[in-house]
């Protein structure tokens, strides 16, 4: 009974060891995404820093001599800086697509629209089945009146 | 054209859509507290900073429901029109209501974590092989994320400089975040709410963007099918002197024709400039004028007047039985195209 009880105890070490080894692997890969984050958003203020003082001018006529537009770019620039240096470089070298301006992707937007029609009612499906109703004894009632 | 970029382009119609808008977010979130904390059960006293966390939480999953609903809506009925060239100043406003609440949730839950909370919130459970404590956080923080991203490039410049092809395609990110925000609520707040009532209106909302989207999809298909490559538009006589039809062609694409006393003509409906609606424009001084910011095009040939050098895509169209049909290939922009002689049909 005692060697059971050890057998037991020894193995809730091991799972808890284990439980602790898969959080501080999760915890390190937190780490280093948020690292990865930090370097990419101070790679963007740069792009930003460089494109809305300099850039900006050159390649998007109707902001030459328009200035209080531009902070509101900052964080656009931050997330999205490769899109705005692969932008700058097509328009630099004068290789904008005319046409494709008028060809937004609708085909697209209406599979993806439907995959959603699809997945949606999934999702709620799998909260409701997986959700965990308490006991139904007795409803609460609260027993003194609220002070 | 010559329009320089503003901080925000708003007019008087902006003024109150954007008005009732956060009256709107307002009434919700003080709604929510005063009813929110009457109806809490009494044997779990939710606290305040959970009760403003749950309000504003909700309010973002709403006003995301409201804005998803709105596109599909206004593709089945052109009425919904006005709340669609709107819909980038409801989108900012879902975003700072969904950071607040995710700002709620760091500081309470995560304030005194010896990381950073960000690091705290994503490594505290890591239970990603099962359905059941699933970590719903990861999915709301990656919704966040795209509603920021989305927010980040709502001005009128990224839409010109990314194009038109790019800056959607970076929009369409909103429906995987919206999948994303319906399993982070599932797998989150439902398994613990007790009150059917936002369950109801929860599964209600996410059910409402299914459907309307499923309705918009089926809508353009039985378009699709019954179109070739001439398109059936309608009687000269019902289009509106100065004024123009929308077409929605086969391939998705939408051509506005337009007619000027007794000539008629087909232009693309997206303005070169931003992808204005031009056919919600009219013809001022004898060229097709954008809603948006007054981009001008002739109606023969899709080219803005000299000096300016915007063109768009033509179309070809022809009278049968009384009724005009339009081709569905688009000329390349700036191609000359009679117009349409329907003088005595009007």
């Amino acid at each position: 009974m005692i060697g059971a009880e050890a057998g037991q105890d020894g193995g809730a070490d091991l799972r808890c060891g284990r439980r602790m080894a898969v959080r501080r692997g999760g915890t390190a890969m937190t780490a280093a995404l948020i690292l990865a984050g930090q370097v990419y958003l101070w790679a963007g203020a740069a792009v930003a820093a460089l494109f809305l003082t300099w850039g900006i001018g050159r390649v998007e006529p109707h902001a030459r001599g328009s200035y209080l537009f531009r902070p509101l770019l900052v964080p656009g620039c931050v997330l999205i800086w490769p899109l705005v240096l692969w932008r700058w470089r097509a328009l630099e070298q004068g290789r904008d697509a005319g046409c494709a301006r008028h060809r937004p992707p609708r085909v697209a937007q209406v599979r993806i629209g439907v995959a959603l029609a699809v997945l949606v009612p999934l999702i709620l499906g799998l909260g409701l089945v997986i959700r965990q109703d308490g006991p139904r004894e007795r409803p609460p009632a609260l027993l003194e009146a609220a002070q | 054209m010559s329009v320089r970029y503003v901080p925000v382009q708003w007019n008087r119609i902006k003024w109150v859509y954007d008005g009732l808008l956060v009256a709107g977010v307002l009434a919700y979130l003080v709604a929510f507290l005063q009813i929110g904390a009457g109806m809490a059960d009494a044997t779990r006293p939710v606290d305040g900073a959970i009760l403003r966390m749950r309000a504003f939480g909700s309010c973002a999953f709403f006003l995301l429901t409201v804005i998803l609903c709105i596109g599909p809506l206004a593709r089945l009925d052109r009425r919904f029109l006005p709340l669609l060239y709107n819909r980038r100043h409801f989108g900012v406003v879902t975003f700072a209501v969904a950071l607040t609440h995710a700002a709620y949730v760091l500081g309470w839950y995560f304030a005194y974590a010896p990381t950073p909370p960000v690091a705290a919130l994503l490594s505290s459970n890591t239970s990603y092989g099962t359905a059941l404590g699933f970590p719903f956080e990861a999915l709301g923080a990656f919704a966040l994320v795209v509603l920021a991203l989305l927010a980040a490039t709502s001005h009128d410049f990224w839409l010109s400089f990314l194009t038109a092809p790019v800056w959607k395609a970076l929009h369409l990110m909103i429906y995987p975040a919206y999948a994303a925000l319906v399993a982070h609520v599932a797998l989150g707040y439902l398994q613990d709410v007790d009150n059917p009532a936002f369950a109801i209106l929860f599964g209600g909302g996410a059910l409402a963007v299914a459907g309307l989207h499923a309705a918009a999809a089926l809508e353009g298909r039985r378009e699709a099918r019954s179109a070739g490559t001439w398109v059936a538009v309608c009687a000269p006589g019902e289009i509106a002197d100065k004024r123009a039809r929308i077409v929605r062609l086969p391939d998705g694409d939408r051509a506005a024709v337009f007619r000027n006393g007794a000539r008629v003509s087909a232009i693309s409906n997206a303005c070169a400039h931003q992808n204005g609606p031009l056919g919600e424009g009219r013809i001022v001084f004898g060229c097709v004028t954008c809603p948006w910011h007054g981009y001008q095009y002739r109606m023969e040939d899709g080219c803005s007047p000299p000096p300016f050098t915007e063109k768009v895509p033509t179309y070809n169209l022809r009278l049968r039985d009384g009724v005009i049909e339009i081709d569905a290939r688009a000329n390349a922009p700036g191609t000359p195209v009679p117009p349409l002689d329907v003088a005595g049909m009007i």
